[in-house]
């Protein structure tokens, strides 16, 4: 009996010519999140295959396998040679010892079948059969539930070996990051940021992130906070460099020299034409923000008109229709949540404005934005940014 | 580094460190053991014990816990379980979490207790004509705090003694002395219990003693191998004991010397820094208080912003209690002197300790006055 992992994709089974890119991709991927040199992943038939695991690791690199894009569903499993006595005996194993983690004394379950290989001498329908009938009689705390059944025992009978589990995690699902292209994440620290980030990934996306901190007006304390957010998204995401960019500067120059009402639609312009100029540098093709329409005064369509005119690249914003608590459930889905929260980001209040402009006009903000030369400010910025590779 | 955070915790000196040292790796027996290296360090603890003659306790009366906040929780706790039956329990609005949460936490839950919160004075010192209005036969414990973390306050022990003696003689009364102990002249403690912490005298983290005169109804803490008398049992903390002992000693050795040094820098920084505009003492006027306190607020200037800015020089202060500046929550201590919103955001501690020089106090002072300067010019408008 070996330990083994299967791997379902999600979305490229329905790709025709190109699959094999994206099933490549994917074993890179898998290999990524597991940086082990003992393992072998194979690809065979619409299914990925993890081998040369031990009985200590498999789960533990089953659940890191959840989170990486373009996987449907893992299940830790064991393979056995294809003879009906070895299937026989490995379930039995393999179930005595899943019984053994559940909690209660009695469980319903069914078994599950697939023969891909033919010449196995049982078709799917024996094998369910028998083989519930054999562990029907060896385990007196089981009954057949073929409806909702809490055990689902799966059997697949492949080219070389057969595979046995009971359990089928569910994995992020989406398309494995690398295979459409470099976008840079607007990563705030506040809850919206990651989820964006996290979203745009799932596509199959690399991201890199860029975060804009104005010391001493926030804290140290604050910036770690960002720092653990883009180290969680890259738990997802995989390998990711985040920009630290100082802003002080410019936050204190349109506080001098702006109208205070434009003050915060000023600023968000100069981060989108910052974030711009990075992305370009890192060879990103695209921005993404965790905007929302109506959120705040910054985030009324023509406040996003405004600074959407201050990126060159095309700025994506996966949460455009979301609410705000579809948005926070989302972030404890993927576990950014607590971190957002964390209180740390509250002292530059000073550069919010009482009364903010909800419909700015981007002739008039254009205007206001004239009376100071950012440009040398902006590449200061950029000169002075500091570089995290996860 | 110019480090002004004192009351947060304190750096180990050299000495007491190498103590700690020793009895970790060379001297490191259990005193509870029966061979001739442990009976030693016993003897070594007990010579500790009979240090709070002059405080007025007897080595008897002197247990050792992990801390301010242990000692805190049992000398509350232990006396809540003694009770039956319906009582009063009075404490302040300004004490520290470690006491004023646990006595949140039986207003709570414990329907027989009578929880008052007293207020206090604009100079942060618990209000006494309340504190006597309050106390009643009925009363079973007062925890009063003998200086407060925040802005120094000193709160007069023999007076609430007194109080206590003619209007509530049953009741037990507590100090939280993490603040004050070793920062005045040595005297009699008019207190049942009384709290005290290691880390704020220049010993390690982790160790603290209570202070529990003879005969106070009190359950104690842990239940285990009957250490500290049965009162509150574990291992003998002796490598953190032992290094207490020499910070003590070393604090009482020179006590003049230290007290007078902490309070002149104290007078120093504020000299310096009143003269500012828009600047204002928080807490008890400056030649009052504890000698090693002082509570300014900078007008228009974020408390954070500042401590963030003295950060970049390495000069390191503090908002408020270290304990509670990671919540986002209002500042208890001030709101509960009636400062406003904007006294209230703009405060900075600053926390002295003997070792504390005329040099870095200007050093500071200088920092502080630029960047409040800079920081001025911007306001939220």
């Amino acid at each position: 009996m070996e330990h083994v992992l299967i791997v379902r994709y999600s979305e490229i089974h329905l790709k025709g010519m190109n699959r094999p890119y994206f099933e490549k991709a994917l074993v890179n991927r898998i290999r990524d999140a597991i940086p082990d040199p003992d393992i072998a992943v194979e690809r065979e038939q619409g299914r990925i295959f993890v081998n040369g695991l031990s009985d200590e690791n498999a789960f533990g690199y089953a659940e890191r396998l959840c989170k990486v894009f373009g996987i449907h569903s893992v299940s830790p499993a064991v393979s056995v040679e294809k003879d009906w006595n070895a299937v026989v005996s490995g379930s039995k194993q393999l179930l005595d010892r899943y019984l053994a983690t559940l909690p209660g004394n009695m469980h319903t379950f069914k078994v599950f079948a697939r023969r891909a290989d033919k010449r196995f001498p049982y078709n799917s329908e024996m094998i369910c059969r028998e083989l519930g009938h054999e562990l029907l009689e060896a385990f007196p705390s089981l009954q057949v539930d073929v409806h909702h059944p809490e055990i689902m025992f799966g059997v697949e009978i492949r080219k070389n070996r057969a595979y046995l589990y009971c359990q089928e995690l569910e994995a992020a699902g989406g398309m494995p990051v690398g295979t459409n292209g470099r976008a840079m994440l607007l990563l705030s620290g506040g809850i919206d940021s990651p989820v964006a980030g996290y979203m745009i990934a799932k596509r199959g996306v690399c991201l890199d992130a860029v975060h804009f901190y104005s010391y001493p007006y926030t804290s140290e304390r604050a910036r770690e906070k960002v720092i653990d957010l883009a180290r969680q998204i890259s738990e997802y995401s995989g390998s990711m460099t985040l920009h630290l960019v100082p802003f002080t500067d410019i936050q204190l120059s349109i506080y001098d020299n702006c109208p205070k009402a434009e003050t915060t639609v000023i600023m968000r312009r100069l981060m989108m034409k910052i974030a711009d100029r990075i992305a370009r540098r890192t060879g990103a093709q695209a921005l993404i923000t965790g905007e929302s329409i109506g959120q705040v005064a910054s985030q009324t369509i023509e406040s996003l008109t405004v600074t959407n005119d201050a990126a060159s690249l095309p700025v994506f914003r996966p949460l455009i229709g979301f609410d705000k608590d579809e948005i926070v459930s989302y972030a404890k889905r993927i576990g950014t949540f607590e971190t957002s929260i964390q209180p740390f980001e509250d002292c530059c209040t000073i550069f919010v404005p009482q009364h903010p402009v909800t419909k700015p006009s981007l002739d008039r903000i254009l205007l206001s934005e004239r009376v100071v030369d950012f440009e040398p400010m902006i590449e200061k910025a950029i000169a002075g940014t500091e570089q995290m590779t996860f | 580094m110019i480090y002004l955070d004192n009351s947060a915790t304190t750096r180990v000196t050299e000495p007491v460190a190498k103590i700690a040292d020793r009895y970790m790796t060379e001297l490191f027996y259990n005193p509870a053991s029966n061979y001739p290296p442990s009976v030693q360090i016993e003897k070594e603890i007990l010579s500790f014990r009979s240090m709070f003659s002059d405080y007025g306790y007897a080595p008897g009366e002197v247990f050792f816990t992990s801390g301010g906040t242990e000692s805190n929780n049992i000398s509350v706790f232990g006396c809540v379980r003694k009770l039956r039956g319906k009582h009063r329990i009075i404490t302040s609005k300004v004490e520290h979490p470690s006491v004023y949460n646990v006595f949140r936490y039986l207003q709570e839950r414990n329907p027989d207790l009578d929880v008052v919160f007293l207020d206090v004075e604009h100079s942060g010192r618990a209000d006494l004509d309340q504190l006597e209005s309050c106390l009643n036969e009925e009363t079973a414990l007062v925890s009063l705090m003998h200086v407060n973390n925040e802005t120094g306050a000193v709160n007069d022990l023999n007076a609430i003694s007194a109080l206590i003696r003619k209007h509530a003689p049953k009741a037990v009364f507590h100090s939280d002395g993490v603040q004050s102990f070793c920062k005045f002249p040595a005297e009699r403690i008019p207190c049942d219990l009384y709290s005290v912490s290691g880390h704020k005298l220049h010993a390690p983290k982790g160790v603290g003693i209570l202070l529990m005169k003879k005969n106070t109804p009190n359950e104690g803490g842990l239940i285990g191998g009957g250490q500290e008398n049965g009162f509150r049992s574990g291992t003998t903390n002796v490598p953190s004991i032992l290094a207490l002992k020499e910070a003590v000693r070393i604090y009482r050795d020179s006590s003049d010397a230290f007290i007078g040094q902490m309070r002149r820098c104290k007078l120093r920084l504020y000299a310096n820094l009143i003269s500012m505009e828009d600047v204002f003492l928080n807490g008890p006027a400056a030649d009052g208080g504890a000698p090693h306190i002082l509570n300014l607020s900078f007008a228009g200037v974020r408390g954070e912003v500042l401590l963030n800015a003295l950060a970049a020089h390495e000069i390191y202060v503090s908002t408020g209690s270290a304990c509670s500046s990671s919540q986002k929550s209002e500042n208890r201590i001030l709101s509960a002197m009636r400062l406003d919103k904007a006294r209230r955001e703009s405060a900075i501690r600053f926390s002295l300790c003997p070792y504390t020089t005329e040099e870095e106090i200007d050093l500071a002072s200088e920092a502080i006055r630029q960047e409040v300067a800079k920081l001025r010019k911007y306001r939220r408008r």
